[in-house]
């Protein structure tokens, strides 16, 4: 072979287009020395700013990624529009993680200058997942993700139950992770290829390793999605991990390990379109009323919404299983504005956690609107998102859920999404109603409010509302996005 | 359906003073709140007498004050308002409605604490519902039905009687679960508009075009109509009724009854019908049936209630099943005596409501057992007592009259049996308001009690008077009213028979 064809075969990688999770790699590796070298009381401030210094300059950055869509690093990496929208949506909450993680590990006593690295690996490994085909590449930012969650989960002092989750979730997880490794082999001895666009195209006569790889895919995705019956760890890690961690993990997490799913929608149309309907459809079925079932007998905040987001998990693969563009949009949509919803109520948690003698029981919330009018104003209106109660996004979500089973005249699962929505109403309205006419149990009082943490709670409250009433925000993505990915 | 654009924007003005007004009570002083609160409704009342006095009553069917804004272009949402006769009547009932309760509230010596968000409750209320009746794109229109639902619930829950968090609960739960079924059936009505035009919208006059299967067409139908059934309330969908309208303050039970219920029966009228002409035709026996059952299940229930609360509210029931008995009649007095009928209640049961909550102001309870003989020795109340119920039974001269004596004659056009249970369903109603005015004039009790009451004056005073001029105008002058609305009803009637 002539040593010019090789070195012609060599692409330079056009770095503009994976600039983002540059920044965000520089900015673990700056704060993994830093955490090393600097003295405990510098950390304190220092490890934080630099954090949010990196994710707002990979925020930045994305303008120029947004430019240039296209695949680098010989079509492992693809920068398109959806995982530009979603790589938004990450590091936004991954800031506003930050504004709450500080106070919240310090009234917890347990600082780590770990949590900063740790959080901006995770990010990166959420944020390489949002963009790739190729079967390795999401293997490994997988294996990212996860092992940065395990870690983080365990990262509160002195709680059992904080150990007890991440444990739990690193048996699942890892579980998962040779699950989905085990069906990407297959997918691979089926079409000779590692990517799954060209796996989908291929035409070969073993159907039986394309969908034996494909069903352990989705098992190991449908273990980190927490679709029943994979679930079993969900609801312990999310108790058990440090709130603003759990708030990341509902929000970020949740969008990272759906995307992979989401881009395999558009590619199985033609084949097996209905085997994929029924199989997701029963999934998202139960899925949605085992959890909010489960959710209307939990007596702690945490675990409620653990399974609230269970639940959000079946409306969301509900959508999942529709192989039309309108399905493909109304899961993009309902995943964005999920991860909006979910994390600010998680992180109101985790501002009430501070309060004193807060015990994370459902009844301490009664009359909270006495003591802290507008959390409890924020924390209502999350909960009538997740009702979905019009104008905040939970309710464009389910109506394009709706939308979507409508065009596959799914009416079965329409008419279980009701049904699991009904009971639903059960758990999130008795939240409301104890906040807003009961009277006060107890003397709630929240010390050393930061304005990043009131900041990052105004943002989230007026995004959830934003984003349906002026949906045209996420919508000039969401929709180029999912006409991209079924032209493909 | 023709539009004619709106020269200045009075209906988005009109959702947006009472959400003003809202906005600064929020900031103003508590004891501003009152004050602002009656500004806001009063400024928006005379905004709605401008559009009554400024509509052209020679096109009732044409949608008036049309006024559109995209929201989000690639699906068709647009926030398209915009008034025909029928919706004229209902923004004109909303607006003097919410000014009466507004005008009770200020008044009202229950609503004693948390001034502010009761009265932004109700400033939205009346805002949300201007968007309900105005609106003609299908997903605006759910999201102001779904969003009166709120400041109901706190009403309910805050300023209620002893059961208030149960009945705000069962509340929310009925009216809510029952509308995600119209959310699924909106959505599977645009996806029909997709699959045979290419284009999605909401637009109701996009849809209007469409075509489906009979079958299909039922079934949309029974996806709407139960969600209406549950918010009108049709037996056997109205248990949420009584405990809702019986538990809330006396403001509240006034805004459910007279314009919340409204939104169900206007929207079968405006969307069922509308929509799915030949499913209607199709189940019209059942669903005439369904009206003379909840009329007659209904007046039987009122006349065993015990407290006077609960009897008004069962007696709401009765009537809103004249009203959709009138409506799937599906004849021109049938949609007539229905709307005016619709009309005519919301008066009726605004200003029953309010009997019941001046007797409880003065007497403190609502057992009927002790009202005996109550009005006895405050005249003006008792006159309003009298007119009231007079009206509220179809007696001539008062405004449900006409509804009742139209709805006999569109069951005539059938068949004589049919107006015969008519009739005997007014027979019922007729003797539920007996019961309840000879127990409130004509029962003895001990009188020493009573005679120190102080009659009605004041801001209560102000409310009933609105109502009853309003209930004596249209006893009297039936004409003007019915040529409010009667060309857009003419719309409905040519889609059901398919004329052009």
């Amino acid at each position: 072979m002539d040593i010019g064809q090789l070195v012609g075969a060599i692409e330079i990688p056009k770095l503009s287009r994976f600039l983002p999770e540059l920044v965000v790699l520089i900015t673990a590796f700056v704060l993994f020395t830093l955490d090393l070298a600097l003295p405990s009381y510098l950390k304190r401030t220092v490890l934080p700013t630099l954090s949010a210094a990196g994710y707002v300059i990979a925020l930045l950055s994305i303008w120029i990624t947004v430019r240039d869509p296209g695949d680098i690093f010989y079509g492992s990496f693809t920068n398109d529009l959806l995982g530009v929208v979603v790589k938004i949506f990450e590091l936004l909450i991954a800031l506003t993680v930050l504004a709450f993680a500080g106070n919240y590990f310090r009234s917890k006593n347990s600082f780590y200058g770990e949590f900063y690295y740790m959080l901006a690996f995770t990010l990166l490994g959420a944020m390489i997942l949002a963009s790739s085909y190729n079967l390795i590449i999401i293997y490994v930012s997988l294996e990212l993700v996860s092992i940065g969650f395990y870690i983080l989960t365990a990262l509160l002092r002195g709680s059992f139950i904080s150990k007890e989750g991440a444990f739990k979730y690193l048996i699942l997880g890892g579980l998962s992770i040779a699950l989905a490794s085990y069906g990407a082999v297959f997918m691979y001895i089926y079409a000779g290829s590692l990517d799954l666009r060209e796996i989908f195209k291929y035409s070969g006569q073993d159907y039986h390793y394309l969908i034996l790889g494909l069903v352990f895919f989705l098992i190991g995705f449908a273990i980190k999605i927490g679709a029943v019956p994979f679930h079993f760890w969900l609801p312990d890690a999310y108790q058990g991990a440090p709130t603003p961690v759990t708030a990341f993990m509902a929000s970020v997490g949740k969008l990272a390990f759906f995307i992979p799913v989401v881009r395999i929608m558009p590619l199985v149309q033609e084949k097996f379109a209905f085997a994929w309907m029924l199989t997701v459809g029963v999934i998202a079925a139960v899925t949605m009323l085992y959890g909010n079932f489960v959710a209307l007998v939990q007596k702690d905040i945490k675990r409620l919404l653990a399974y609230s987001s269970v639940a959000h998990s079946g409306y969301i693969l509900a959508g999942v299983a529709v192989t039309q563009v309108i399905g493909l949009k109304a899961v993009i949509y309902f995943l964005l504005v999920y991860a909006v919803m979910s994390a600010g109520a998680f992180f109101v948690v985790s501002m009430l956690e501070r309060s004193e003698d807060w015990e994370n029981q459902i009844r301490e919330f009664s009359g909270l609107r006495f003591s802290l009018p507008y959390l409890a104003f924020a924390f209502m209106v999350y909960m009538f998102a997740l009702l979905g109660v019009p104008p905040t996004v939970g309710f464009v979500g389910k109506t394009l859920v709706f939308m979507a089973l409508s065009f596959d005249k799914l009416w079965w699962l329409a008419f279980i999404m009701i049904l699991s929505t009904a009971i639903s109403t059960g758990y999130y309205v008795r939240l409301v109603v104890l906040m807003y006419m009961k009277d006060k149990e107890k003397e709630i009082s929240l010390k050393g409010r930061s304005y990043a943490e009131i900041a990052s709670l105004v943002v989230l409250t007026v995004l959830t509302f934003a984003l349906a009433v002026f949906p045209d925000l996420v919508w000039r993505f969401i929709g180029p996005a999912s006409e991209t990915l079924f032209a493909r | 359906m023709e539009t004619v654009k709106a020269t200045f924007p009075f209906l988005s003005l009109s959702m947006l003073l009472p959400a003003v007004a809202a906005l600064l009570v929020v900031f103003l002083k508590e004891s501003l709140s009152k004050v602002v609160s009656l500004a806001g409704a009063t400024l928006t009342f005379v905004l709605s007498l401008m559009v009554l006095f400024l509509f052209d009553y020679q096109r009732t069917q044409v949608v008036q004050f049309y006024e559109e804004y995209t929201i989000l272009k690639e699906l068709g949402v647009k926030l398209s308002l915009g008034l025909d006769g029928l919706s004229l009547l209902m923004y004109f009932l909303t607006t003097l409605v919410s000014l009466v309760a507004i005008m009770w509230s200020v008044a009202d010596k229950q609503i004693s604490f948390r001034l502010k968000e009761y009265y932004i409750a109700f400033l939205l209320t009346e805002s949300f519902l201007v968007g309900v009746f105005a609106s003609f794109d299908l997903l605006v229109f759910y999201v102001f039905y779904e969003l009166t639902l709120i400041p109901m619930l706190f009403v309910i829950g805050i300023w209620g009687y002893k059961l208030r968090l149960y009945s705000a609960y069962k509340f929310f739960i009925y009216i809510f679960v029952s509308s995600l079924l119209l959310l699924l059936g909106i959505a599977a009505t645009v996806v029909t508009h997709y699959k045979s035009f290419g284009v999605y919208s909401f637009s109701y006059f996009d849809l209007l075009k469409n075509e489906y299967s009979l079958g299909f067409e039922i079934f949309l139908f029974i996806l709407f109509f139960i969600a209406f059934a549950v918010k009108t309330p049709l037996v056997p969908f109205h248990t949420w009724l009584p405990d809702a309208h019986g538990e809330a303050p006396t403001a509240g039970s006034v805004v459910l009854a007279a314009i919340l219920l409204k939104m169900g029966t206007y929207a079968l009228l405006r969307f069922n019908v509308g929509l799915f002409p030949d499913a209607t035709l199709a189940l019209m026996p059942f669903l005439v049936a369904i009206g003379i059952i909840t009329i007659v299940y209904a007046s039987w229930m009122t006349i065993v209630q015990n407290n006077i609360k609960r009897f008004v509210a069962y007696s709401s029931v009765s009537h809103m099943g004249f009203v959709v008995t009138a409506l799937f009649l599906l004849n021109k007095e049938g949609l007539r005596a229905s709307v005016t009928e619709m009309f005519a209640h919301g008066m009726t049961s605004a200003g029953m409501f309010m009997i019941a909550g001046f007797i409880y102001s003065t007497l403190h309870t609502f057992n009927m057992n002790s009202l005996r003989g109550s009005v006895r020795f405050m005249p003006l109340f008792a006159f309003i007592v009298a007119y009231t119920a007079f009206a509220a039974m179809g007696l001539p001269g008062g405004s449900s009259f006409w509804g009742k004596f139209l709805t006999v004659l569109a069951a005539k056009e059938y068949s004589y049996t049919l107006a015969l249970l008519v009739l005997v369903g007014g027979f019922f109603s007729a003797a539920y308001v007996l019961y309840m005015l000879k127990t409130l004039f004509l029962d003895v009790r001990e009188e020493s009690i009573l005679i120190h009451f102080k009659d009605v004056s004041g801001f209560k005073l102000a409310s009933f008077v609105s109502l009853l001029i309003v209930i004596f105008l249209i006893g009297f002058f039936p004409h003007l009213f019915f040529n409010m609305f009667e060309g857009s009803l003419d719309f409905f009637l040519k889609n059901l028979l398919k004329l052009e």
